[in-house]
């Protein structure tokens, strides 16, 4: 296990030319969470676009441990499509590098093993499209836990996701913190940040990166999230949420 | 009525029929991605985007096969160029479908005068289907078993999760541009029998029905294959019966068959 999993050095994004993202440099340890924070077109996406290799960054390095494993938001997903669960999960192993290949007895036995781990067992045989929101969150989960990669990237994860599956989907965070695996994790919910190990604010620059304490504060906060920030203040404690909205874009 | 058993029996008839069955093999396999990748527009367009190619091919004494599968990939090009150039591609398909459209309306009325000749390219004909016509359909639908197999997994993940598929790893852009190119090959097969105007009524109308009464890509692909080689044996009985090209019969009995489907699926449970 190396002691770095995740390193980034002064790294810029940009498309089509057009700077979008700037100045970002952290390292995440094995075992570590990170919880990504920044608004609407701050670069939370662009991160993840070039940790999995799909954006050439336009300056600095990185280094990251393996190809990642990404649970895109479930927003993007096909309802329609005519995939179950398990199938959803298989997707996973295509990782391997075997696509042409039909799934082997032993693709299905992993997609099996990460569904039982998200609570899905009962529902394999499901269309993914008749899942519920959390369920659906939970097939993705399946599909990158197949993929037993080093680095998971998860955008939104909790998004819109009823109580029961957050547990669960908090649950395997856990199992996986403790398996040595590294979590960045894209978010809007500035309080369960808090509970993350560290914390990168982005918001088209690195505005702030490093324990919960230390970055959640309320100047960094605003500086962060700006006008999308609100700030709840009462005698036992000062907590601040932000205007949520699902990002689909940079 | 002439007798059912003529499709098989006559020679010029069984060379129609097995044109058809093979064009049946491709539209079920390649007919149910066509559907699921939402590329019903698509593969309507290369086969009528064919259209200058083939007046041009047919005044000029020019394969028209060839001249087919030359605009045909020239077009399945454009659309992926244009769809990467910020284009949506159904607004990439129609800007480029109705420039060719054009391009072939004045081909055939004031350049060559083409005359009789656009209907056959157009509707298709039961005569004049040539041993190249078969050797070509066989040779698609070939193309399209082998790829569906090999290029399926891929094909499902990136149609279900465009974002997570490259994350796979997949070379997700490369089985796209094979999808459009097999599609485009597929659809300059087609024209022969059923005309550049009616490719859709074996590619797209089998797999649509099929789609509206399965739930899995396999039930979607043998449900669009029983389709499309059943509506293509039947479309051919009544061309021959009715003395008229095989492509419009097809494409009613395809259109009947997603109708009745769709009625089906929309009834209330008692």
């Amino acid at each position: 296990m190396s002691a770095v999993a995740v390193a980034v050095e002064g790294l810029a994004a940009a498309y089509d030319g057009a700077p979008v993202l700037t100045d970002v440099s952290f390292r995440a340890a094995p075992g570590q969470s990170v919880c990504v924070l920044g608004p609407n077109g701050g670069g939370k996406t662009t991160l993840f676009r070039v940790l999995l290799g799909e954006l050439d960054p336009a300056a600095g390095t990185i280094e990251v441990d393996g190809r990642p494993a990404y649970v895109a938001q479930t927003e993007r997903t096909r309802l329609d499509f005519p995939v179950t669960a398990l199938d959803v999960a298989v997707m996973g192993t295509l990782t391997l590098g075997r696509w042409w290949l039909p799934p082997s007895r032993s693709d299905r036995r992993a997609a099996h093993a990460a569904l039982d781990r998200v609570g899905l067992a009962g529902q394999a045989g499901v269309r993914f499209g008749e899942l519920s929101g959390g369920q659906r969150q939970r097939a993705l989960l399946a599909r990158a836990l197949v993929q037993d990669a080093q680095v998971l990237l998860l955008d939104e994860p909790l998004s819109g996701v009823d109580p029961a599956s957050a547990a669960l989907i908090a649950g395997v965070f856990q199992e996986l913190r403790a398996a040595g695996r590294t979590l960045l994790v894209a978010s809007h919910d500035v309080e369960s940040a808090r509970s993350f190990d560290l914390v990168l604010c982005l918001n088209r620059h690195q505005v702030a990166f490093g324990p919960p304490a230390d970055t959640l504060t309320r100047a960094t906060l605003e500086a962060t999230y700006g006008h999308e920030l609100i700030v709840l203040e009462d005698s036992a404690a000062t907590r601040a949420v932000t205007i949520q909205h699902h990002e689909h874009g940079h | 009525m002439p007798s059912p058993t003529d499709v098989a029996e006559l020679p010029f008839l069984r060379e129609a029929l097995l044109e058809l069955v093979l064009l049946g093999i491709t539209g079920g396999v390649l007919g149910a991605w066509i559907v699921l990748r939402r590329l019903a527009f698509f593969s309507h367009a290369a086969g009528s985007a064919t259209f200058p190619g083939l007046v041009a091919a047919d005044a000029s004494g020019v394969s028209p096969t060839l001249a087919g599968l030359a605009v045909a990939l020239g077009y399945a090009g454009g659309v992926q160029r244009t769809g990467r150039a910020g284009r949506e591609h159904g607004e990439a398909t129609a800007l480029l479908l109705v420039a060719a459209l054009a391009a072939g309306v004045i081909l055939a009325s004031d350049v060559f005068e083409s005359g009789a000749a656009v209907d056959r390219l157009l509707f298709g004909t039961l005569l004049g289907l040539g041993t190249t016509d078969l050797v070509v359909a066989a040779a698609v639908a070939a193309m399209a078993g082998a790829a569906a197999i090999a290029l399926g997994r891929a094909w499902s993940a990136v149609g279900f999760d465009p974002d997570g598929a490259r994350a796979l790893g997949l070379p997700a852009g490369r089985a796209d541009v094979l999808l459009l190119g097999l599609v485009a090959v597929a659809a300059v097969a087609a024209i022969p029998a059923v005309g550049a105007l009616l490719v859709t009524a074996v590619y797209v109308l089998p797999a649509a029905a099929a789609r509206i009464v399965t739930g899995s890509i396999r039930g979607l692909v043998a449900c669009a294959l029983a389709l499309a080689l059943a509506e293509g044996v039947a479309g051919l009985y009544l061309a021959y019966w009715l003395d008229i090209p095989p492509g419009p019969p097809v494409a009613v009995l395809g259109a009947l068959v997603c109708l009745f489907t769709t009625a089906l699926s929309n009834r209330p449970a008692r």
